[in-house]
């Protein structure tokens, strides 16, 4: 009886584990670049729920860590290096971030629409 | 497969399996970040009717990748007929399995090899770690299995389900429900995380959690506190 119980446990894992390959779809790209501890563009304008794909290009030659808890990110950027955070879906809102190691420069918003003009 | 159904199902079946010691411990996150160095300390008290047990862990640990952390233990405990005292060392190893918010959820998995003090008895744990945001509330799970065996243990092979959904209200205060089950237990109780920033990387986090067990009749409470200082 256990092992059939066991059995049914990895059973239900494995749904879960195989569950996100069947929602694969094309996520929208959009670009911040970071130089001089300063993020641009300041304001990105992404739509609402749907998951995007943030890349950010750390043009800096010290590494800076994006941070924001209204998106439920932390991420280490890398120097010359690009990063991929994916973020949403998203409801329509003002979402906030901030380079941990530069806070006072490093700062910028995630505009999230429904009317986004891709 | 609902969710909800989901859910119940591995409630289910995580209820009626058995494991030894403290149940209330932590829920993992999957998630490591590179260039990350802690100290940790948790505490878990156990009150039954008549007897407590108590344990503490210290821990130092830093990632050694962009996905992989390794953490190493001093763990103390009381038990029912020892004062409390070193008890083990444990070596622990999380590997993040997905990027964070890439796939429908975000996975991780999570191992550990666990040493008595004073005795050759040994303790091995596999376990998954899964998380999945729905808008402001996440909701974590982890299921481990747990191997011991050695001079003083009679081989044997257990099942732990832990459970968090949790509120992401404020940074410092992030209310939750957490859910653990194990050793013929069953429990669930209110807690709460928090993380305070300083300069660069340095951060505290905190998390206090009091579990109340359900399956058996009698006072089994569990209050259960963690600190991790993160530079």
């Amino acid at each position: 009886m256990m092992i059939r119980r066991c059995n049914l446990l990895s059973h239900v894992w494995l749904v879960l584990i195989l569950l996100p390959f069947t929602l694969w779809a094309k996520t929208k790209e959009f670009h911040l670049t970071i130089e001089n501890h300063v993020f641009t563009p300041s304001e990105l304008k992404v739509p609402a729920n749907e998951k995007v794909k943030l890349i950010i290009y750390n043009k800096d030659k010290v590494a800076e860590e994006f941070d924001s808890f209204d998106l439920n990110r932390e991420k280490v950027l890398f120097p010359g290096k690009k990063t991929t955070i994916f973020i949403g879906p998203l409801q329509e809102g003002i979402y906030e971030y901030f380079g941990e190691y530069n806070p006072n420069t490093a700062r910028g918003i995630i505009l999230v629409e429904v009317n986004h003009a891709d | 497969m609902g969710f909800r159904k989901l859910l119940i199902l591995l409630l289910i079946f995580s209820k009626v399996v058995f494991a030894d010691g403290l149940v209330v411990d932590k829920v993992y996150h999957p998630y490591v970040l590179p260039n990350e160095k802690e100290f940790e300390w948790r505490l878990m008290s156990r009150q039954k009717e008549n007897k407590t047990l108590l344990g503490q862990r210290i821990a130092y640990g830093q990632s050694l990748s962009e996905t992989v952390m390794i953490e190493g233990y001093l763990v103390g405990e009381k038990t029912e007929v020892e004062d409390f005292g070193l008890q083990a060392y444990e070596i622990e190893v999380r590997w993040m399995l997905t990027e964070q918010g890439e796939l429908w959820a975000d996975w991780g998995m999570l191992f550990e090899i666990e040493k008595m003090h004073t005795s050759n008895d040994w303790e091995v744990t596999t376990g998954i770690l899964f998380e999945k945001e729905f808008g402001r509330t996440s909701l974590t799970m982890n299921l481990f299995g747990i191997y011991e065996w050695g001079e003083n243990l009679q081989d044997e092979l257990e099942i732990e389900f832990r459970l968090k959904y949790r509120y992401r209200w404020l940074p410092q205060i992030q209310p939750a429900i957490e859910i653990y089950t194990g050793e013929n237990y069953f429990g669930i109780g209110p807690a709460f995380m928090g993380i305070q920033r300083f300069d660069g990387q340095k951060q505290l986090k905190w998390e206090a959690g009091f579990i109340t067990e359900l399956s058996n009749s009698g006072k089994d409470h569990s209050l259960r506190i963690a600190l991790e200082y993160e530079f």
